[in-house]
């Protein structure tokens, strides 16, 4: 097992950019994500820490050692890739066997311990009824587990997972969710898992980044990332529905700071106002500033409670398992309210909205919010 | 398909198809007939006479049929041999690293685009000094440099058709350049080698302006005997159609047996699974 460390890394393809100057630093045996949107880079820094792809400049360490120049070969990593990438000439029993057999792992088994291997890892990933089958004759989601297992059996140094279960059914992806972290607990492995879907992020990893157009937007634990969003792009990114925007302006109000969108105003105090002053507004002379605040933490009252209170009238309300999503419209903008237990409210029907100050973040406007709600993909 | 398209459609295929299967058949038919069969007006007599097998044992007989045949196989088959080997790995460092970024490649390719005639020339002064007239070593050098060219374009393709990240996982799975060449990449190139050889094997094998220009009696091979029963006197139709009969029938096995193989091959990067 090995820690990986990037320092500054750059690719560039020709004249285009991909990563941006990249550092992190994953620990040993940790279950670290890379989350982005697509073309944010994730692949790109997967493939150069795999050795696949050079480095334009910065530095990338194996316990502290440079490995910049190292081949793929003597980095003794493992990856499964998105494409899955399995050798369409060989059955699924020789394509997972494959990373056993490389001479320069040394690892000589006999075919008995190498079936045993084999077959310990696609029992794993259910998949141990189609070793004798050709890549070909699988499906997407076969071919998927296939490669996972692949790179699963054999014990290197880092396993980078690219979108590992990205083709796998609901049903799949929970069970292999829960695999994966077995085997990660099992093992003490380290893990540099890339995926698009923050659900995934969330659920494994330790420790996480959010890649946006080649550069790091936050690094931290999953619930850092979930709760404590740095900017608006995070925000977005992360949370079903996605963190509520709205776009207003700091003024002054009868010897108060508010934040100000047309009629709409919050009162901002103490802890709330040095937040919104610290969100480095002061652009272009304008104070303009976005207010964000997550669908749970907007409660919904019959009645007003507070000074910052506001009643709208309900525009849709969807009933999900375990809680509903009640949405509303603030002029161009959509609300979203999670609220948990069945919805007791009707359509049309006027309740107050209450924002849960503790909650309530302030950003410098990077993402352009479009009428639907939709976010930067 | 309406009637009338129908007709149309059957009408063209039999022409093209008598195109093709007559000369065959003329030549099939000739090498069985006496002189006389071969001569006569009677149009019966085209496809009905007395089968004969005269003018095969004329052709082992009186001409250096045998050793000539020989001289064929010899230089085809290891001309396409050293092709393959030299082809397979050019085309796979073109396709995979760029090597010369397209200039060497083309060079490669130009070799095949004036006419053969325009080298031999300077070849037959060089051949001339050393030694290599009429040698099977020299024809089966002149036989690699012409298909190198062409067999190097047509690999090119097929291990262009191979994905880097499949050469790449199998870097991360500890393999050598070498091993990946030899456990990854050639059987998945096999097809395209196949296509290749039969190819180099056919030209090699038909290849007549070199084979009549630089070879004389030892190194002969078997298109020139059989041109050369084409006098200035008169042309022995029976003996050269007996030779032209046991001459491609290897390339006609071939076809048949590979059609599908040769048609996959040359469609490969069309129709990708």
């Amino acid at each position: 097992m090995a820690n990986v460390r990037l320092e500054n890394v750059v690719k560039m393809y020709g004249k285009k950019t991909a990563v941006r100057g990249v550092s992190f630093a994953c620990q040993e045996g940790e279950f670290f994500s890379i989350l982005g949107p697509t073309g944010a880079g994730k692949t790109t820094i997967l493939k150069m820490i795999a050795g696949i792809e050079s480095i334009t400049s910065g530095k990338i360490y194996f316990n502290e050692r440079v490995v910049n120049e190292l081949p793929p070969q003597e980095r003794n990593v493992s990856m499964a890739f998105e494409t899955y990438n399995l050798y369409p000439h060989m059955s699924v029993y020789e394509n997972v066997a494959f990373p056993l057999r490389a001479p320069r792992w040394k690892m000589k088994l006999t075919p008995e311990e190498e079936r045993k291997r084999v077959e310990e890892i696609t029992g794993f990933l259910g998949i141990d009824k189609l070793l004798d089958r050709l890549p070909q004759n699988l499906s997407g989601g076969q071919k998927q587990r296939v490669s996972l297992a692949r790179a699963l059996v054999r014990r290197a140094e880092v396993y980078l997972l690219d979108e590992p279960i990205a083709h796998l059914d609901a049903k799949l992806k929970f069970s292999t969710q829960t695999l994966l972290k077995e085997f990660a607990q099992k093992y003490g492995s380290t893990i540099i898992y890339v995926t698009h879907d923050f659900r995934e992020a969330l659920a494994l990893s330790d420790r996480m980044i959010v890649l946006r157009r080649g550069m790091v937007e936050q690094e931290g634990t999953p619930e850092e990332i979930y709760y404590s969003p740095k900017t608006d792009f995070v925000g977005r990114l992360v949370g079903d529905p996605p963190m509520n925007f709205i776009d207003g302006v700091l003024t002054t109000k009868g010897g108060k700071t508010v934040f100000q969108k047309d009629d709409f105003t919050l009162v901002l105090q103490g802890e709330l106002l040095k937040r919104a002053e610290s969100a480095g507004i002061e652009r272009e002379g304008t104070n303009l500033i976005r207010l964000g605040i997550r669908p749970e933490h907007v409660r919904l009252h019959t009645e007003r409670i507070s000074e910052n209170s506001f009643q709208l009238p309900i525009y849709a309300i969807i009933h999900e398992n375990e809680s509903s999503v009640v949405t509303f419209r603030l002029k161009d903008v959509f609300l979203y309210v999670r609220t948990t237990g069945f919805c007791k409210y009707q359509k049309s029907e006027r309740v107050w909205l209450d924002f849960d100050p503790k909650w309530m973040f302030f950003y410098r406007k990077t993402v352009e919010i479009s009428q639907e709600g939709s976010s930067e993909k | 398909m309406s009637t009338f398209g129908k007709i149309i459609f059957w009408v063209i295929t039999l022409f093209v198809l008598f195109i093709i299967v007559a000369p065959l058949a003329w030549i099939y038919l000739t090498a069985f007939k006496a002189p006389n069969d071969i001569f006569t007006t009677d149009v019966k007599k085209l496809v009905f006479f007395k089968f004969t097998s005269e003018n095969f044992q004329r052709l082992f007989r009186e001409f250096p049929f045998w050793p000539n045949f020989v001289n064929t196989i010899i230089i085809s088959a290891a001309s396409t041999v050293v092709v393959l080997v030299i082809s397979a790995l050019a085309a796979y460092s073109f396709a995979r690293w760029n090597t010369g970024r397209g200039h060497l490649l083309f060079t490669t390719i130009s070799t095949r685009m004036f006419p053969g005639v325009v080298a031999a020339i300077p070849f037959f002064v060089l051949y001339r000094n050393l030694g290599l007239l009429d040698t099977r070593f020299g024809l089966t050098l002149l036989h690699i440099y012409f298909n190198t060219s062409f067999a190097t374009f047509l690999l090119y393709g097929f291990f262009k058709e191979i994905p880097e990240e499949l050469e790449q996982a199998a870097m991360i799975d500890g393999y050598s350049r070498v091993d990946i060449f030899r456990k990854i990449v050639m059987p998945l190139v096999r097809p395209g080698l196949a296509v290749t050889a039969v190819f180099c094997l056919v030209w090699s094998w038909n290849e007549f302006l070199f084979s009549f220009l630089f070879t004389r009696v030892t190194a002969r091979p078997v298109t020139v005997l059989i041109s050369s029963f084409w006098g200035s006197i008169e042309v022995q139709y029976g003996p050269m159609a007996a030779g032209a009969a046991i001459v491609i029938l290897p390339t006609l096995v071939i076809a048949w047996f590979m059609q599908r193989y040769i048609i996959r091959g040359l469609t490969f990067g069309a129709v990708k699974g």
